[in-house]
């Protein structure tokens, strides 16, 4: 059976969005799971990804950004870590969507796309860390266990 | 993420194969405004073969949109796969940028 928890290390660099991908893809093929879902959950993991590199640091040193993903009963639950400054991605204003083409802005969007990919988005601060916890429910049917309960 | 870049009846074409994330945006912002400095007014953007955008990406589309306005030009993007158009949606893009289903329609806009 498919292992329901996935751990890994991200340096702070942009260039590491291709291994948050692969990394992705690998576990989300072990569990089945659709390309949508797989694409949908890259896509929220980019956006804070790289939020945390653009804003979170305030040297020069190379910081480590630690993901976890986990498979739950029917929930996907991933978990950002990270050493950086103090920041609450949940906090951060939806951009105004209902704009013109002239007066639109693109600040926030990343974040707005993340909160609406997920089910659920939390911030925690815990001993000089940023943890994001985010949550996912998937609705497509995965490789069924052969023991049935019951 | 690969570009594969042809000229039609005048008009830039870009097919963009790959992933358009915050690595590969900006070498892709430099080729549109490349064209763009060089006199170009109509684009079109393929997005069959993308696979990936993230709102880099969609910041590149929105920035090149608003400087073709600028330049009375256009641009219309054209064959996105479907999680790919929702990106486009849930930021709302949607309700301003052309987005055409095949890429006969986008050559038949200009």
């Amino acid at each position: 059976m498919a292992k329901n928890k996935v751990s890994f290390k991200l340096k702070s660099n942009l260039s590491q969005l291709d291994a948050l991908c692969q990394n992705l893809e690998k576990f989300g093929q072990s569990l089945g799971l659709s390309k949508k879902c797989i694409f949908e959950a890259n896509l929220a993991l980019d956006e804070l990804f790289t939020n945390i590199i653009s804003y979170g640091f305030d040297d020069k040193n190379e910081h480590t950004i630690k993901i976890t993903i986990s498979l739950r009963n029917d929930e996907l639950v991933f978990n950002i870590e990270d050493d950086g400054i103090p920041f609450n991605p949940t906090k951060v204003e939806t951009p105004d969507l209902e704009c013109t083409i002239e007066e639109c802005r693109i600040g926030g969007l990343g974040i707005h796309l993340a909160k609406n990919l997920m089910d659920a988005v939390c911030y925690q601060r815990c001993k000089d860390k940023n943890i994001l916890t985010l949550k996912k429910k998937i609705k497509e049917a995965r490789p069924q266990k052969k023991k049935v309960k019951g | 993420m690969e570009i594969i870049e042809e000229s039609q009846s005048g008009i830039n074409i870009y097919r963009l194969n790959g992933r358009l994330d915050s690595n590969t945006s900006q070498g892709f912002e430099k080729k549109i405004f490349q064209a763009i400095d060089d006199g170009s007014k109509s684009m079109i953007i393929d997005f069959k073969n993308l696979d990936y955008i993230s709102s880099a990406g969609l910041r590149v589309i929105l920035k090149a949109t608003k400087a073709l306005k600028r330049e009375d030009g256009a641009i219309m993007l054209c064959d996105m796969q479907d999680y790919v158009k929702e990106v486009f949606e849930i930021a709302g893009f949607d309700s301003f940028l052309p987005i055409v289903g095949t890429m006969d329609d986008a050559l038949n806009a200009f």
